[in-house]
């Protein structure tokens, strides 16, 4: 829509704009006296024949934003259960977990659980004193199905494709959060050795699943 | 603790490989490719399509009664060679196709096989779908001309950036990277007027914008190819606390690094092939 870009509209359109709208009333016109005039009647293609057809949108079947959020997740081979809460980045651009060990997390501003795209989920592997969520995470084996809960009351499920350990000094950003065509699911937390002086894992452990 | 060891180590061992494998494989490596179909000749009449396994006899995807304007949806299939055959719908599977072709699969990679041109013309075009990330805000968009009624196209969003340009009937052109968001699509053909499509490219996804032939004009369809998160996280997740990597205090750590440098000579001594840089590794050991 206009509104959106008027100045660019306005520099660069509107000369060609004027001397376009004459030469459609001109062809209009033209076009309308040759239709009337013509002798033969419109046969297959009344509304096309003769002139440009016009474009119209029929459908455009996009990923919607009313997907229903998610609300639990669980992990049956792992024994690995838990509510869901909305987490985000900070200002860094960092994933940041729930605060709460117990708790994990959905990435609210990226893909829902089963629209199409890579949905993120995040939890603590451990605390400062145990094991935390998602302390059994690196135990998944491909195959293993992780449930998703909805607010609607319906219940994804999503089957493991791989396990992957990466350095957090190279995660691998492309190929946990790139596009995807089916709808994907990520289970994000730690792993490797605690760098105590730094008080920090030094990799991450993503379990990559896909809807089934 | 042995088991969890093992497999902490064939974890890091995965990795290595595919950090070895690298590009080349992107999203998806143990994952296959995804595959689909399209029917986008106009006078050509519904088709069954046969997508065959060439490494693995009898496996594959039949799609029946697959009518002009029809895009499946994606399949995954293991990473090989595929043969995709059309047939007039209802043929039977055993009866010379109508087109054929083959398509190689790569793991992580997702292709559109379409049938396009004029029934007196068909041909089948294997496609190519990027996965890969689009910048920051940017979606992508890309024009595919199954309208024979508009031919060549041309096709634009509302800030100046060509989609298409004199697109020729069967064509289709690259992905053009455009900001994310909603905008207009100016939909036309030579010196004819165009027309302005409202359309919402979500920053992160890819689309296709499919021109059609329908009874009442062009059909423009954008057909979302792949979607990603609109906000992609920078970098790695800090999610523990240490907890469970040792008791915190120095003793226990000098005597699990004393351990662990024991085993690792004991490997070396022993012969063992493992891979002992990630023999000191992981909360487990201590």
């Amino acid at each position: 829509m206009p509104r959106h870009a008027p100045h660019r509209r306005r520099t660069r359109r509107r000369p060609g704009l004027t001397a376009l709208r004459w030469s459609l009333a001109v062809v209009a016109v033209l076009a309308g006296a040759v239709a009337l005039l013509a002798p033969t009647g419109g046969t297959a293609e009344p509304a096309v024949s003769g002139s440009p057809p016009a474009p119209v949108v029929v459908t455009a079947d996009q990923a919607t934003s009313d997907t229903p959020t998610p609300v639990s997740v669980s992990v049956p081979s792992v024994d690995l259960t838990s509510s869901l809460v909305s987490i985000g980045v900070d200002p860094s651009g960092a994933l940041v977990p729930p605060s709460d060990y117990a708790q994990a997390g959905w990435f609210s501003q990226g893909t829902a659980p089963g629209a199409v795209g890579p949905a993120v989920l995040a939890g603590h592997v451990d605390s400062r004193s145990g094991p935390a969520v998602f302390f059994r995470l690196e135990e998944i084996e491909p195959g293993a199905r992780v449930l998703v809960g909805r607010s609607d009351g319906s219940t994804l499920t999503f089957e493991v494709t791989r396990v992957v350990e990466y350095p957090k000094t190279d995660f691998a950003t492309a190929e946990v959060y790139g596009p995807t065509v089916d709808a994907q699911l990520r289970l994000i937390t730690c792993g490797g050795e605690f760098d105590r002086t730094r008080r920090s894992y030094t990799d991450n452990i993503v379990v990559f699943a896909r809807q089934v | 603790m042995t088991t969890r060891l093992t497999r902490g180590l064939s974890v890091l061992l995965l990795a290595g490989l595919l950090a070895l494998v690298g590009g080349v494989s992107a999203a998806g490596a143990a994952d296959g490719g995804m595959l689909r179909l399209a029917h986008l000749s106009p006078d050509t009449p519904a088709v069954d399509v046969y997508v065959d396994s060439v490494d693995t006899p009898d496996t594959g995807i039949v799609l029946t009664g697959v009518p002009y304007g029809t895009v499946s949806d994606y399949e995954s299939v293991p990473a090989g060679m595929y043969t995709v055959s059309m047939r007039a719908a209802g043929a039977s599977a055993t009866s010379a196709p109508v087109l054929s072709t083959t398509v190689t699969v790569a793991a992580g990679s997702a292709y559109t096989v379409a049938g396009v041109g004029e029934f007196a013309a068909l041909g089948l075009a294997v496609i190519s779908d990027d996965l890969t990330l689009p910048a920051p805000g940017q979606a992508r968009a890309r024009v595919v001309n199954a309208a024979a009624t508009l031919a060549p196209a041309d096709v634009s969003l509302a800030d100046g950036t060509e989609l298409a340009g004199g697109l020729a009937f069967a064509e289709q052109t690259d992905y053009v990277s455009v900001p994310g968001g909603t905008t207009t699509l100016q939909v036309s053909s030579g010196s004819a007027p165009g027309t302005d499509l409202p359309v919402d490219l979500a920053s992160g996804s890819t689309y296709t914008v499919l021109l059609l032939d329908s009874d009442s004009g062009v059909e423009v369809r954008t057909v979302l190819d792949a979607a990603g998160p609109g906000v992609v996280p920078t970098g790695g997740v800090e999610a523990g606390g240490g907890g469970t990597a040792g008791t915190g205090t120095a003793l226990p750590v000098a005597l699990g690094g004393i351990a662990v440098l024991a085993v690792a000579g004991l490997l070396v001594t022993a012969g063992r092939r493992l891979p002992h840089r990630y023999a000191v590794a992981g909360r487990h050991s201590a």
